[in-house]
């Protein structure tokens, strides 16, 4: 088990080194350049609006650049180790199929939990910075500067944050899934982005199937129960609108989300790694 | 192991998983629901029915709070060059997309029942006072519709019933119904201090001087022997003063 535990963080520490190699660390330039644009460029707007706005817009990139990172450094992965021949030298030392899966797996986490913190504390910043501008022009009022304040440094930020990591963990889950089962990068990118953007209408065709009956036709209802059951449900992570909104969200649904989430990422890899032991290379 | 068995294998599972979650996802869904108090806004059917499908797929894929700025910020714009419908379709889509955003409800009202009524209230291309005043009415009552509509989507909090109140007050000239929303935004518990003198000052103004008094009064007994000085316990003294200079007043007037 402890032999296991190390060959799979060697691979997961290659996988990391790899990908930290192709510069992805550039868009986080380009996410705190956004980020800092759109801070000023709201600036007409009350300040309840301009944090809204802002709040929107950092969690809007953050989730973005994190779909795209987990979906390309996904993609290269397997399909890319497979049509570069270097699959065969890794296999061939003493490494399970299963532990190269989930080591890469970890690896591209790794990667992306990197860079969710720079993107967080980039936020973070941006946040205060915005507090401080609003503060010099709103006046020192003591009940205006505590109802800014209360907007820049509201710790439910964190608990949105963790509900985008957890989708992103998700979404990486299904990336590496598909890569086991994919010849080519861009089947594994389309098919986990069409899952995507599917697991936010989840819901609706799940309520459809269940409340359908009779009435719907049976290739209706066969799709309807497929996409209910083969694809997650991401419409659960919009607790996130309901933080921004300044809304109560209590953190037993936040920790509830993060559970579905890890059992949903330990099923995508048990599922992945069984593909990948029946795969001829 | 074969090709075979791992895919029927790894199919078995997802499928397993798949009957599993499903439940699970329907609780949370039902519980988040509950979570956010009284929340029935709309579903995602009904915003697929109202919107363009680009649109619906920002919606629904995550990014829902920035397409709804983006509308707000087409309002904005609309607003400048005084496109009153431009406006309220936007409010009205932006509304739908983020239910639970108090100040989306907050500002979509303003715009109906202050900016574009006033607006129709002067506006020069109509000669007849009449009409124009009818038309104003239908704006403040746009107004007013989203406000009724954005209590019930966010329910918790004072901000929307205040905006009603105000809405009532200023626009509808109904000092009762003002009187009864602020008396709701006060039981909401995050209602700025000052607004329970307004519901006494409601009451004195739909002419219901007693109801004030008795109000105003019960609000001096709420605050006690050591009163906190936010609450403004001098005001509602001069209120009650006030009140009884008043009802003395108009009841020697009958005598006499």
């Amino acid at each position: 088990m402890r032999e296991s535990g190390r060959r799979i963080l060697a691979v997961a520490e290659n996988t990391f080194l790899e990908a930290v190699r192709q510069k992805v660390f550039a868009v986080l330039l380009i996410f705190a350049l956004v980020l800092m644009g759109g801070a000023n460029y709201f600036a007409e707007f009350s300040f309840q609006e301009q944090f809204k706005f802002l709040k929107d817009l950092g969690y809007a990139t953050i989730s973005l650049t994190g779909l795209l990172v987990g979906l390309l450094g996904a993609a290269q992965l397997i399909p890319a180790e497979i049509e570069r021949r270097t699959i065969l030298t890794a296999l061939c030392r003493p490494l399970r199929r299963w532990e190269f899966v989930v080591g890469k797996y970890l690896g591209l986490v790794s990667l992306l939990a990197v860079m969710l913190g720079i993107m967080g504390a980039v936020f973070w910043a941006v946040l205060r910075w915005k507090e401080a501008q609003l503060i010099g022009m709103e006046g020192g009022e003591a009940g205006v500067v505590q109802a800014i304040q209360a907007e820049s440094r509201d710790p439910r930020l964190w608990q949105a944050f963790a509900l985008i990591a957890a989708k992103l963990f998700v979404v990486c889950g299904l990336a590496v899934f598909f890569s086991t089962l994919a010849t080519s990068t861009t089947f594994v990118v389309a098919m986990t982005l069409m899952v995507y953007l599917i697991g936010h209408l989840q819901s609706v065709a799940r309520e459809q199937w269940l409340d359908s009956g009779e009435t719907a036709a049976w290739f209706i209802q066969l799709f309807l129960a497929a996409v209910a059951l083969l694809v997650p449900d991401f419409n659960l992570y919009s607790l996130i609108d309901e933080i921004v909104a300044g809304n109560m969200v209590p953190w037993r649904a936040t920790l509830e989300v993060l559970a579905y989430s890890g059992a949903y990422v330990g099923v995508l890899l048990a599922a992945a790694a069984w593909l990948f032991e029946g795969r001829d290379l | 192991m074969s090709r075979a068995v791992s895919l029927a294998l790894a199919g078995g599972l997802i499928l397993g998983w798949g009957a599993l979650k499903l439940p699970w996802e329907i609780r949370m869904t039902k519980d988040q629901r509950l979570a956010t108090v009284g929340f029935s806004g709309p579903t995602a059917v009904a915003v697929r029915e109202k919107l363009g499908q680009g649109l619906v797929l920002g919606a629904l894929g995550g990014f829902r709070g920035l397409a709804a700025n983006a509308l707000m910020l087409q309002a904005h714009g609309a607003w400048e060059e005084k496109q009153w419908v431009r406006v309220r379709s936007a409010l009205e889509v932006a509304t739908l997309l983020q239910p639970r955003v108090a100040l989306f409800w907050d500002l979509a009202s303003w715009h109906m029942a202050w900016n574009a009524a006033v607006a129709a209230e002067r506006y020069d291309g109509e000669e007849s006072e009449t009409r124009r005043r009818i038309e104003a009415r239908k704006w403040v009552e746009a107004g007013r519709e989203l406000l009724e509509r954005g209590t019930r989507a966010v329910p918790e909090k004072a901000l929307l019933f205040q905006r009603l109140g105000d809405l009532y007050w200023q626009r509808l000239a109904d000092y009762q119904a003002a009187a009864a929303c602020y008396r709701e935004a006060l039981t909401k518990g995050d209602a700025p201090p000052y607004l329970e003198r307004f519901v006494g000052y409601a009451l004195d103004r739909a002419g219901d001087k007693s109801a004030a008094l008795d109000y105003f009064r019960e609000l001096r007994r709420s605050m006690g022997e050591n009163p906190d000085l936010a609450r403004k316990p001098e005001v509602v003294d001069r209120e009650i003063r006030k009140l009884e200079s008043e009802i003395q007043g108009s009841f020697g007037g009958r005598t006499r």
